[in-house]
């Protein structure tokens, strides 16, 4: 095989590609891989062989990042798998609104309002555990603490993924 | 429910209510009806005081069978735990009326009560045993002896034997039971029980078997006798599987190894597994003088006769139970013979083997009658008496044995017997395992106890002529098999569980002794090896690409691991020798050195492994599976052979064993620095190379490249001399540190190779030299690193998946390099560090969110810290440290108040999982800049440039216990490092620890109540040393008028008004209440009291408080008196002063150890 087709020179303009390809056999537990057109964070690999005397093969088990679905893929060890470009913002949150819509503080001075706690109605557990959250949120809050919020996306999409408590206003 | 009320003699009425509402409860549990409050009723008969007569009654009355088994429990319960408060007669009446009652209702429906009561009378006997005169144990004796007799009839017999069975298993220290008093207790009771009764109980066992044998014999059917003399012979077995000490130490010196033809070595690592019997020479007469063994013998052959017959059968408890005892008077062994040079334990065993031999022989009659649907049974235990007596014989003895009986030596019958099992392994082939599966596992091990000894004993004056023809003969069978299996597992996928790692490992034990087996015939072995080897080479030139060559490849697969056993040994960290018979058993000269056996089969295995190198036939013939036995079998090889002949091979020339060693010589020449090592080196660097760069992402190939082959060639100091030296060793560190081809490795490989690479500057001799090899190799490396940090616009590209593969890459390679570190180069390791501080900082701001990259980056300071720090000299300590401490703040800053967010149950567990590992690292690197506190090579103090350790770690650890949950220190490893460096702190450095502010102070106090009352018996004692280091510093501080903890140790109010007690006071409240009400395992209870002492010593007018509190709150009085003596004892027997040393301490531990068998028992009653 040849790696002729590996891109290991970064590109100049960093949000030009959303994936890029790496080869299966370098790809770790906890890296990111696509799966099904899905960016997925890998939580088990391992490796088995064609027949006794063939070639490698990797299987991946990965979450996808934003629905949470497991997904599986195998693939020879030496043939390239997409990798999402996966980026993470801090915006300091602003509000905070009765439906889990957020606004943020941009960089630049401007607010980003079109993003709300991650909720899935389907599964009632998680409603559970998502109305902990916002109560956290809220609760926080309203005691005047900062709260960072922190942004993640890749290919074309985004999520709120994790929340910090910087101390008091 | 309240405990059931005992008064001293409770009515009719009253026992008939408890009665019933026992009953109730059974049944109700049994058909699963408010189970909990059941539960309760049962436990609180147990648990009441003095609940004897009611279990008498219930036992006595009730028809509910579950419920006399729960008064059986209570009895025993209550009795153990209010031992101490009962007189002699109630304890003597106690068991005399457990025995009574399984005598009475011997013939009884439901044996599991009578199994209880017995084993209840057992363990109150021993409990009472040290107290009990010689006369009183008879008489309770008197009635069993009577019942074993069979003067009461069959039923009661049989009772009599099963109640021993307890008994001596209660005895015994693998199968008693806890009955909360120290080891010593269990001690003395085996010893007392093997000296004055196990003989009689063994003898009157034997009776009893006798007295049933005729009437057993003689009838058809099976009669109740059969009852009996099944568990006589089971209590038979038990006995000798006693594990007797009295008599051990004599053993040794009445036999003689060598002349007696039986040993004693413990040379096999298999030996560990087969018991031997070893009673003394006081068993003598019963044992063997009484032809006890002729009688077992005859008893198994009339059963034999029987198997038709009605409820006989090979599997009927009777006849596994004689087979057993057989196996286990194989294992018969020392003074019980005499010393007449083994004569008399020769006859005993030809007699066993008389007697067993025709289980297994001849073996394809039998095998093929087990194929045909008999019970496998006895053929297995045939190989299990076979492999007793190999662990009692030598080879010699061993082989003698069936001469009397057969045409054969016993090592032929057990050639061809094994042959016959591996037949039958072959042709049924399954996953599941077989009697042959098991039959060949126990014969290999009979092999390994003959054939152990060859790797120290010339094998002419190990084994018989015969014997080794039957060696022979056998491993060329176990070649043909291992090879006709290859080839038809060949196109079998497996899957996962098939790569070179598990199935070696698994296969390894198998294939030593297969090695044991070929060695004991290794002149005719090799040459086989080798024929075989060179014919399926030669089917693969001629196959090349005209026909499909898995089958032959999967055969020279299994011929490479086979031979490589054969002809090295592991080694296992050490350096391994040349097998023995390979150093003694080939003549050769020097001149035709090429012809040695070994050096041309090692030829030409290295020949066809250097055919790798061309793309053409690693394309059609070297499929990764074979690289793998190739490269497996080069690194077993090479640490055997290869250039090991420096000094080894010119001292055996001096020392004039030239003869006798001249195989070894020539070998170890051929293959040294002189002659063929150097050319050999170079090709198997060259196949490292090829598998690293040619085989793409065949991780297990390059796994054992990397951590086996390429690992332990610089392991090897003679080698890496020699490796420094060659080109394409130098080619493979160009290609690490400048192209790109090795970035696709596993990151783990990378490591290793990093670190391999950095460790074979050890072989470099000039010092300037090997540290500019390390710069010139990590150079580029750190150099990446740094300007990729300082980049303007890193923080955007940073999240590039290429960027985040890169970066992690060369991480690994640092945190590899950094492992490596040695005296030599340290400092080029340390300006490597160095180097990199600042980036590292950048990254880890950079990569705050992205977890895998942030442990990297920890785990390679934690290397670097540790290899670093015992070297460094006051300032670069300063500045190691105070880098630690930025790196602790900025992770802090990230983690601390961070709430993960996410759809996927899983993906927050795993970032939990991620958190935890981050912070074992931290824990890590604060435990190893402690050291430098305990170990400093470097040439001033530190305190030179101000840096207090112990104020430094103190600092680390309150920034990240705040990050450390309760949750988290459920992981067992961080509970533990985080005790571990917890209670080294406060041992070490309690004053630092006084002077913590509040906060700081009150969080670790937290931590240490937690570990206190952790189930880890580890945690807990480490929190109890912490806690003895505390209380003893206190103590001595404030005795010399110091301040010592000072504030921390008065009450204070908090804010809340509430008083908080001082921290001392605090630990003894709890501590106290640990020892005395909960649960805990008795090892602990010497630490406890360490800690306990000081404490006492510390707080002493709070200690006669809650003393005083635990008296009165003790309503019995006479509980109360005892009470107020043992608390009165513990600070005042045995001298116990006011100080600390170590004599008081040891006082204090006897002190507590009586105390709390003196009191716990009442003090946990209800």
């Amino acid at each position: 095989m040849s790696d002729e087709e590996h891109h290991f020179e970064s590109k100049a303009d960093a949000g030009a590609s959303k994936t890029y390809p790496q080869q299966a056999g370098t790809i770790r537990k906890n890296g990111y891989i696509v799966i099904k057109n899905r960016p997925c964070k890998v939580v088990e690999v391992s490796t088995s062989k064609t027949g006794k005397h063939g070639h490698a093969k990797c299987h991946f088990v990965g979450i996808d990042i934003f629905t949470g679905k497991k997904l599986e893929d195998i693939v020879p060890s030496s043939h390239n798998c997409d990798v999402p470009h996966v980026n993470r913002t801090d915006y300091q949150l602003i509000d905070i609104s009765e439906d889990g819509f957020v606004s943020l503080l941009t960089e630049s001075g401007g607010t980003k309002d079109d993003l709300r706690l991650p909720t899935d109605e389907n599964l009632l557990s998680q409603l559970v555990l998502i109305s902990i959250w916002v109560k956290q949120i809220k609760d926080g809050f309203a005691e005047g603490k900062d709260l960072v919020v922190s942004v993640m996306s890749s290919m074309g999409e985004e999520q709120i993924c994790a929340l910090k408590d910087i101390g008091p206003k | 429910m309240q405990g059931f009320t005992a008064t001293s003699t409770p009515d009719l009425a009253e026992l008939q209510s408890t009665m019933r509402a026992i009953e109730h409860a059974c049944t109700s549990i049994q058909m699963h009806l408010n189970p909990g409050a059941s539960e309760a009723v049962i436990l609180s008969l147990g648990q009441s005081s003095q609940p004897y007569k009611t279990c008498q009654f219930i036992l006595e009355n009730s028809l509910v069978a579950t419920a006399r088994f729960q008064a059986a429990a209570a009895i025993r319960e209550a009795a153990i735990r209010e031992w101490g408060c009962l007189s002699a007669d109630d304890k003597r009446g106690l068991i005399s009326f457990c025995l009574c009652y399984v005598m009475q209702h011997a013939s009884s429906p439901d044996g599991f009560v009578q199994a209880k009561v017995s084993s209840v009378a057992a363990q109150l006997m021993k409990r009472g045993w040290l107290e009990f005169a010689p006369a009183e144990k008879d008489a309770l004796f008197y009635q069993v002896n009577q019942a074993i007799l069979g003067n009461h009839g069959i039923d009661v017999q049989f009772a009599g034997i099963k109640f021993l069975e307890s008994l001596v298993s209660e005895f015994s220290p693998s199968t008693s039971s806890a009955m909360g008093l120290p080891r010593e207790f269990h001690e003395q009771c085996r010893r007392s029980l093997e000296q004055d009764n196990l003989k009689t109980f063994y003898r009157w066992t034997q009776e009893a078997a006798l007295s049933v044998t005729n009437r057993i014999i003689e009838s058809d059917s099976v009669v109740p006798e059969v009852k009996v003399c099944t568990a006589a012979l089971d209590l038979m077995l038990q006995i000798l599987n006693w594990d007797f000490h009295s008599n051990t130490s004599d053993t040794k010196i009445n036999v003689n190894v060598f002349s007696a033809g039986v040993r004693q070595d413990g040379d096999s690592p298999k030996r560990s597994e087969c018991h031997l019997v070893q009673p003394g020479s006081d068993w003598r007469d019963v044992l063997l003088l009484n032809s006890h063994v002729g009688w077992l013998l005859s008893l198994y052959a009339a059963l034999r006769l029987k198997f038709s017959c009605e409820g006989y059968w090979l599997d009927c408890p009777i006849a596994v139970s004689a087979r057993k005892l057989v196996v286990q008077f194989c294992s018969l062994v020392g003074a019980v013979f005499l010393s007449d040079d083994g004569k008399m334990h020769e006859q005993h065993l030809m007699q066993l083997l008389s007697g067993m031999i025709e289980w297994v022989d001849p073996p394809d009659v039998v095998s093929k009658a087990i194929e045909n649907g008999k019970s496998d049974s006895e053929m297995l235990d045939g190989c299990r008496a076979l492999l007793a007596i190999a662990n009692v014989t030598t080879p010699y003895a061993f082989d003698r044995l069936l001469k009397s009986m057969r045409p054969i030596g016993t090592l032929t019958f057990l050639s061809i017997l094994m042959s016959e099992v591996i037949k039958v392994l072959m042709t049924s082939n399954t996953e599941e395992e077989t009697w042959s599966w098991e039959a060949r596992d126990v014969l290999l091990d009979t092999w390994t106890a003959i054939l152990t000894p060859i790797n120290t004993i010339n094998v002419n004056a190990l084994l018989p002529s015969e014997g080794i023809q039957a060696a022979a003969n056998l491993f060329g069978f176990i070649v043909e098999c291992e090879l006709r299996l290859a080839s038809a597992t060949a196109f079998n996928d497996e899957g996962d569980s098939d790569h070179l790692h598990a199935s070696v490992s698994a296969m390894d034990e198998r294939l030593s002794c297969y090695a044991l087996i070929a060695r004991a015939s290794i002149d005719v072995t090799i040459p086989l090896l080798t024929r075989v080897f060179s014919e399926r080479v030669a089917r693969l030139d001629q196959g090349r690409d005209i026909i499909d060559l898995t089958e032959t490849l999967e055969e020279l697969y299994s011929l490479l691991l086979i031979i490589g056993h054969v002809i090295a040994d592991e080694g296992e960290g050490e350096i391994p020798l040349v097998p023995n018979t390979i150093q003694t058993q080939f003549v050769v000269n020097d001149v035709e050195a090429d012809k040695h056996p070994v050096i041309f089969l090692s030829s030409s295995i290295i020949k066809f492994a250097e055919q790798c190198l061309s793309p053409e036939m690693r394309a059609s013939v070297f499929s990764p599976r074979l690289m793998e036995s190739i490269i497996w079998f080069l690194a077993r090889w090479s640490r055997t052979y290869l250039m090991s002949s420096d000094g080894i091979g010119e001292k055996i020339i001096d020392s004039g064993h030239h003869h006798e060693h001249s195989s070894k010589k020539a070998l170890l020449c051929f293959f040294g620095e002189h002659n063929q090592g150097k050319l050999v080196l170079d090709i198997i660097l060259r196949i490292c190379l090829t598998t690293l760069a040619s085989y793409p992402g065949e991780k297990d190939l390059q796994g054992l490249t990397c951590f086996q082959l390429l690992h332990s060639l610089v392991e090897q100091k003679h080698i890496c001399v020699h490796l420094v030296t060659l080109n394409s060793w130098h080619e493979l560190a160009t290609a690490f540190s400048t192209e790109k081809g090795l970035l696709l490795l596993d990151t783990a490989h990378q490591r290793s190779l990093a670190q391999t690479l950095v460790r074979s500057a050890s072989g470099i001799r000039n010092s300037e030299v090997s540290s500019q090899y390390v710069r010139n190799l990590m150079g580029p490396i750190t150099s990446y690193i740094v300007e990729i940090s300082s980049k303007n616009n890193f923080k955007s590209i940073a999240q590039q998946p290429d960027i985040i593969l890169s970066v992690s890459c060369l991480l690994e390679r640092l945190r590899g390099a950094a492992s490596a570190s040695e005296p030599r180069t340290q400092k080029a390791i340390y300006e490597l560090g160095f180097s990199v501080m600042n980036p590292i900082l950048v990254l880890l701001e950079v990569y705050k969110h992205e977890s895998a990259v942030v442990y990297l980056l920890l785990k390679f300071v934690v290397d670097w810290v540790d290899g670093q720090i015992t070297y460094l000299e006051a300032q670069e300590t300063a500045a190691v440290v105070s880098f630690c401490m930025r790196l602790l703040q900025l992770y802090s800053s990230h983690n601390i108040g961070k709430i993960s967010l996410s759809l996927s149950s899983s993906l927050l567990s795993e970032a939990k999982t991620d958190k935890y590992r981050d912070l074992r690292a931290l824990l890590q690197l604060l435990s190893s800049l402690c050291s430098k506190d305990m170990i400093d090579f470097s040439s001033d103090s530190i305190e030179a440039q101000g840096t207090n350790i112990s104020q430094v770690v103190y600092f680390g650890l309150h920034m990240i216990t705040p990050l450390i949950s309760m949750d988290l220190l459920k992981y067992p490893k961080l509970c533990h490092d985080y005790f571990s460096l917890l209670s080294h702190m406060l041992e070490v450095y309690p004053e630092t620890f006084a002077q913590l502010n509040s906060d700081a102070f009150a969080h670790i106090l937290g931590t240490l109540d937690f570990g206190l009352h952790h189930q880890d018996a580890d945690v807990v004692s480490k929190c109890l040393r912490a806690l003895q280091a505390l209380a003893s510093y206190h103590y001595k501080e404030s005795g010399n008028g110091n301040i010592g903890l000072g504030a921390h140790t008065v009450a204070l109010k908090d804010s809340n008004g509430n008083v908080q007690e001082g921290l001392l006071s605090r630990f003894l409240r709890s501590l106290l209440k640990l020892l005395l009400f909960e649960d805990y395992s008795l090892d602990l209870i010497s630490v406890a009291a360490d800690a306990l002492l000081p404490l006492i010593l510390c707080e002493q007018s709070l200690y006669q408080r809650l003393g005083n509190e635990l008296i009165e709150r003790q309503a019995n009085s006479t509980l109360r008196s005892r009470l107020a003596n043992a608390l009165h004892n513990l600070t005042s027997a045995n001298q116990l002063s006011s100080s600390l040393d170590r004599i008081n301490y040891q006082r204090f531990r006897k002190n507590l150890n009586s105390f709390l068998v003196e009191v716990r028992g009442f003090l946990r009653t209800m």
